[in-house]
């Protein structure tokens, strides 16, 4: 009996779609490259295996030789000697065991170490465009569902792949040496066990796939359901939900139950080989013993080697599963690995000045294959200016200020700062030069001194201190329980949405750049931080250059000069007064927010 | 402590009850169990005896005759396991969906007051993953019997062919049962470990992509990248942990066996020599070793597993036996038909902490017909006055009464049916627009669908929606905006005609500029029905006949918008702050605005 039965509900491998032949060859190969570091303790861990595996094997031969040469024989010596051997080798087999399991285990771990971080750190540098791109939770599951599935290949499937074919091919040739003619009799049985085996993880990964669905069903169902319990209870609907739950819950019964039919159909068959086979040992057996071709020994012991030969194509079988999953996540994870970074640095970068002038030199650009969305923007800002950038959503205002932080590069024209194409600049440099504040606070788990030392790795305490207290907010995090050392991930901490961009601001004062671009937040804040954000803003912005995207018309009009941006133009550039003056878009989007606030005051 | 150990207590009786229904099951099960140990128990027998009395002998007819036998032996052993298999697993997944049925019905009859205080999470984990734990135990259960009667019969048929030579096989086998319990525990806390690390290690990934704009922005790559490495090393560190407790068992799993082989070839071999013996029993006893192994091995397992089992079932029990603090009268008075929905509050007091009186002596009568609007700073209980009328939460003290009846005289269907509620965030289930709105009543004709979105000003856009009524909405479907979402609510709210209407802030979530569109809506259906509004728009308190402020869970100013303004100072006091926070929102507005001026 196997494990409680493939048929179980745990421990069963899914796999979605298996490789073509041709990628499981590209990826093999390509991992066979990346195992460079280890392969010598491969080599290693692989004659430790061969070395149990062959003591494993040793104990039935000796077994027969124990019967021939000593009981059959009346020879106690011989006996003796047989049985001695056999303790010798099962315990170099059990030494070896323990030795092959952690030498295994240190490679595959170390390996997906290795695999975790390399992965990651090519995840990180890659540019912002692949994170608009892909969604959030696939590029997440890639560092945790696809490199856990070579876990469980690691943990124990790697081992357990090359210890049963050893032994089955071991046992085989064993048997085969003993006596060639019983071993062809006895080998009939190996084909059918084969087939139904195909069969069987072929059918039952079906059956599973769909369980797996109607589990997801299920759960959403029971999610609404206690989601939405309250209006369910309001229009006293509570029995017609729960009779809703039970037909998910019942499709997911019925999904169960096929795959306990498959599996009820397969273990009998696979039983009754193992009977068949004995069958046919002892009455093919008897046949030769009478022939005085093979020994009584030599029955017993392929009755021994039998169980050798079933147990492994039935768990390779099982472990086929496993080893088409791993080489899926790991096409998965080269894929990730082969996409390029849209943003480097280039050979030969040279840092920016510390000073200079912010210049937009005649921008186009657009995301991916689609058409511009900026056309030809040309924008001068001087050190210590102070742009509004206001426009429609979708304008492309969002867009420009990603360019200026290189978040992106143009397609044609350049962006400069102090006369240094941003192209050309160290992206160290660049960050410290020019720090974008996004709209929503951002934390990171941990405490608030740490989310605020995310600006600058090597920042001292003091340091921290010091940008708090530039924005007058050391105080108000000070009041908290645990301070600047409350984690503020944890439950009961949560801080509000304008702590929040507290702490993003007080990032930006630790980086200390000369450019500064704001995001202006669109969300509510309570009208408690609203002033402490109001207030810092000011003295985050106090002598530097900034260029705020603005989303209230009030931000704008205290900027010392306003660009309107519309259909990815530059439509009007100039001072609030200017503009207001001009009687264009600026002038009329003013008009009619003066009006909007009029009517709602009322 | 003692709390735990009398859940685990009830866990197991929880456990033994979902199987009561199964008790056909359990008990063809366990004789197919039976049958299935004889037939295994008889074949390496009946080989033993071909060897010793037809091959060792020549005898070919008596090697033909157990040849037959095995064959035959063999159809009732794998027709054994079938059934035996068959019904372990049917018995699971029986009680598993039974088990969780019957949570999923008694979550939804659960009172307010329970799901204020559970997590969602948390139930959900009650009914995922503890119920998948207590189906590991029961899944080896019939199993289990079936293995202790392996064992038993084994051993039994191993004493009465040699007593000495039985003891020397068995003497290693107890140790594996030992080991493999002794490793089921301790690789159980471990495995833990290591999926903590991985949950910190993906807690890494996932906040590198949420937040990858600060992580650019101020170039942090290389310090997530460090962080990460950390996390990779603290699961590497407990995988190899787990390896570890693996390399000392799993070849246990092996040598522990092969002693027994290794006592059964040379003890026994001496007794073949002695003529105690023959080589038959030999290879009997042999096998019988191999049949050890999988019992034993799972019996570790399950000992291991039960008491995690035990307590994931205590608290699934925790949550069933917890009663709904809300039920039916047992002795329920009907509303009276055709009655106007006079509302009557009389000396209310109601708290959600004890001690921490929400409302106290609250008094308030609303005629039929009457639309009041509750108007209070946060904090105030005006949303709870709302949440007591359909006994969302009853009363501590005084009563509550509907067209002069106490609420909790009345049947709840018959009383939640009787008014229509409109909450703050309009829940919409992932459904068709016409089943949403239909929600109260789903047996109603088209037609009163259309007539409930018609009255809530819905049925211009449903029918624009891309398979109109049809159109299936929520997470998975098609997104509407927050305007159209509350409209649908309030055709939901409407639809069983309900003589009494609460708008608990149900305008609050939606765009000031689209407000106007709502309060058309609102103003239809407010015709001809007790209207109870929570509101701190002007706007929407305007829909009112009269506004009552409450503040520390009392009344403390009646009147008409107009006549509170202009004598309440708390009123306006009131008004402003809500107002302050809205004006902070209505200023986005330009965004809104702008976008519209440029489609035109």
């Amino acid at each position: 009996m196997k494990r409680g039965g493939g048929g179980g509900p745990w421990g069963q491998t899914v796999v979605d779609e298996p490789l073509t032949r041709g990628e499981a060859e590209r990826v093999m190969r390509r991992l066979w490259r990346m195992l460079r570091p280890w392969r010598r303790r491969i080599f290693g861990a692989t004659l430790l295996i061969v070395g149990q595996t062959v003591c494993l094997l040793a104990g039935p031969a000796l077994v027969k030789h124990g019967i021939d040469a000593g009981i059959d024989k009346g020879d106690a010596g011989e006996l003796n000697l047989s049985a001695g051997l056999y303790l010798v080798v099962a315990f170099v087999a059990l030494l070896f065991g323990r030795w092959a399991i952690r030498v295994v285990a240190g490679i595959g771990e170390s390996f997906l170490r290795e695999l975790r971080v390399r992965v990651f750190h090519h995840l990180v540098s890659l540019g912002l465009d692949f994170f608009e791109r892909e969604k959030a939770g696939r590029l997440v599951a890639r560092m945790t569902s696809d490199v856990d599935a070579m876990q469980e290949l690691v943990q124990t499937g790697l081992t357990m792949f090359v210890q049963n074919i050893l032994v089955f091919i071991g046992a085989l040739a064993a048997i085969f040496i003993i006596s060639w003619q019983l071993a062809l009799f006895t080998f009939l049985v190996v084909p059918p066990v084969f087939f139904i085996s195909r069969w069987f993880r072929r059918e039952s990964n079906r059956a599973y796939l769909e369980v797996r669905e109607r589990i997801g069903t299920n759960l959403a169902t029971l999610q609404e359901g206690l989601a939405g319990v309250r209006v369910v209870q309001a229009f006293g609907r509570e029995r017609a939900f729960t009779r809703r739950f039970r037909e998910t819950n019942d499709a997911l019964y019925d999904a169960n139950l096929e795959t306990v039919r498959i599996a009820t159909r397969y273990f009998p068959v696979v039983e009754y080989s193992g009977v068949l086979g004995t069958a046919i040992i002892v009455g093919v057996g008897a046949w030769f013993v009478d022939d005085d071709v093979i020994t009584i020994g030599t029955v017993v012991s392929f009755m021994l080697y039998l169980q050798n030969l079933f147990e492994p194509v039935q768990q390779l079988s099982q472990l086929y599963n496993v080893l088409q999953s791993a080489a899926a996540a790991l096409h998965k994870l080269f894929g990730l690995l082969d996409t390029r970074a849209t943003i480097n640095e280039r050979p030969g970068a040279v840092d920016l000045p510390v000073t200079g002038a912010l210049e937009v030199d005649d921008v186009s650009f657009g995301y991916g294959e689609a058409p511009d969305v900026l056309h030809s923007v040309l924008l001068t800002v001087a050190p210590g200016e102070r742009v509004a950038l206001v426009g429609p959503t979708g304008a492309g205002k969002s867009t420009l200020a990603k360019l200026i932080a290189r978040f992106y590069d143009p397609r044609n024209g350049e962006v400069r700062y102090g006369g240094v194409s941003l192209r050309g600049a160290t992206m160290r440099s660049l960050r410290e030069r020019i720090v974008v504040v996004p709209q929503e606070g951002y934390l990171f788990s941990g405490t608030i001194r740490d989310n605020v030392r995310v600006a600058r790795a090597d920042a001292s305490d003091a340091d921290i201190d010091a940008a708090l207290d530039a924005l007058g907010v050391r105080d108000r995090f000070l009041l908290l329980p645990e301070g600047l050392d409350t984690e503020v991930r944890e439950r009961g901490s949560r801080l509000s949405a304008g702590e929040r961009q507290l702490v993003s601001l007080a990032r930006a004062a630790l980086a200390d750049p000369a450019v500064l671009i704001l995001d202006e937040a669109t969300s509510n804040l309570d009208p408690g931080t609203e002033n402490a954000v109001e207030r810092a803003l000011e003295a985050l912005t106090a002598e530097r250059t900034v260029i705020v995207v603005a989303h209230r018309l009030s931000t704008a009009a205290r900027a010392d000069r306003i660009a309107v941006i519309d259909h990815g133009n530059l439509a009007e550039l100039g001072t609030h007064d200017e503009l207001l003056a001009g009687e264009g878009r600026y002038a009329s989007l003013w008009a009619s927010w003066n009006a909007a606030q009029s009517t709602r005051a009322s | 402590m003692d709390r735990d150990k009398e859940l685990r207590r009830a866990g197991w009786r929880l456990m033994a009850s979902t199987l009561r229904p199964q008790r056909g099951w359990v008990i063809t099960g366990v004789l197919a169990g039976a049958v299935w140990t004889a037939a295994k128990i008889i074949i390496p027998a009946f080989a033993g005896a071909a060897i010793d009395d037809g091959i060792t002998p020549g005898k070919s007819d008596v090697v033909v005759k157990f040849v037959v036998l095995i064959l035959v032996v063999g159809i009732v052993q794998a027709s054994g396991t079938a059934l035996r298999r068959y019904c372990a697993f049917r018995i699971s997944y029986a009680a598993e969906t039974d088990l969780r049925q019957r949570l999923f019905a008694h979550l939804q009859r659960l009172h307010f007051a329970f799901h204020d205080h559970a997590q969602t999470g948390q139930l959900m984990a009650r009914a995922n993953s503890d119920i998948q734990q207590v189906n590991q135990v029961i899944i080896l259960l019939p199993l289990t019997i079936s293995n202790i009667l392996v064992l038993i019969a084994t051993v039994v048929v191993m004493l009465l062919k040699s007593v000495t030579l039985a003891f020397v096989a068995l003497g290693a086998i107890p140790f594996l049962g030992y080991f493999a319990t002794r490793f089921s525990r301790r690789i159980a806390p471990v495995a833990l470990e290591l999926q903590e690390e991985l949950g910190d290690l993906s807690g890494v990934v996932e906040e590198s992509v949420a937040g990858v704009r600060v992580v650019k922005g101020f170039g942090a790559e290389r310090r997530q990248t460090q962080r990460l490495e950390a996390e990779a090393d603290s699961v590497l560190n407990r995988a190899l942990a787990a390896a570890k407790l693996r390399a000392n068992f799993l070849p246990l799993v092996d040598f522990l066996p092969a002693l027994a082989l290794v006592a059964i070839l040379w003890y026994g071999g001496h007794l073949v020599l002695d003529g105690e013996l023959q080589v038959g029993d030999l290879l009997q006893f042999n096998s019988y070793i191999f049949m050890l192994i999988w019992p034993l091995r799972l019996g570790g397992l399950l000992v291991a597993q039960s008491a995690r089992s035990a307590a994931a079932a205590g608290r699934i029990f925790e949550i069933l036996e917890t009663d709904t603090a809300v039920t039916d009268p047992a002795r329920p008075k009907p509303l009276p038909p055709d009655a106007p929905g006079e509302l009557r509050f009389d000396d209310v007091r109601f708290a959600y902490a004890p001690g921490q009186p929400v409302l106290d002596g609250f008094d308030l009568v609303i005629r039929g017909g009457e639309a009041v609007a509750i108007v209070g700073p946060t904090g105030s209980g005006k949303t709870t006055v709302a949440r007591l009328l359909p006994r969302f939460y009853d009363v501590a003290r005084g009563r509550v009464l509907v067209d002069g009846v106490d609420v909790r005289d009345v049947r709840l269907e018959e009383l939640r049916k009787s008014i229509g509620i409109v909450f703050e965030d309009t829940f919409l289930f992932s459904d068709s627009v016409a089943t949403n709105i239909a929600f109260a009543d789903p047996e109603a004709p088209m037609e009163t669908v259309e007539e409930a979105a018609r009255l809530a000003s819905a049925h211009e856009f449903i029918i624009e929606l891309p398979d109109g009524y049809d159109t299936v909405i929520g997470e998975h479907g098609y997104s509407l905006s927050g305007g159209q979402r509350q409209r649908v609510a309030i055709a939901r709210a409407v639809l069983a005609d309900p003589r009494v209407l609460i708008l608990d802030d149900a305008t609050s979530s939606v765009d000031p500029t689209k407000e106007h569109e709502i309060r058309a809506a609102l103003q239809q259906v407010m015709r001809g029905r007790t209207t109870l509004i929570i509101a701190h728009r002007a706007a929407t308190i305007a829909l009112a006949d009269r506004v009552v402020l409450i503040d520390g869970g009392r009344i403390v100013a009646a009147g008409t918008h107009r006549e509170l303004l202009d004598t309440s100072e708390r009123y306006r006091e009131v008004l402003a702050q809500a107002e302050m926070r809205m004006v902070a929102a209505a200023v986005e507005d330009i965004e809104a605005l702008a976008d519209g001026e440029v489609s035109e």
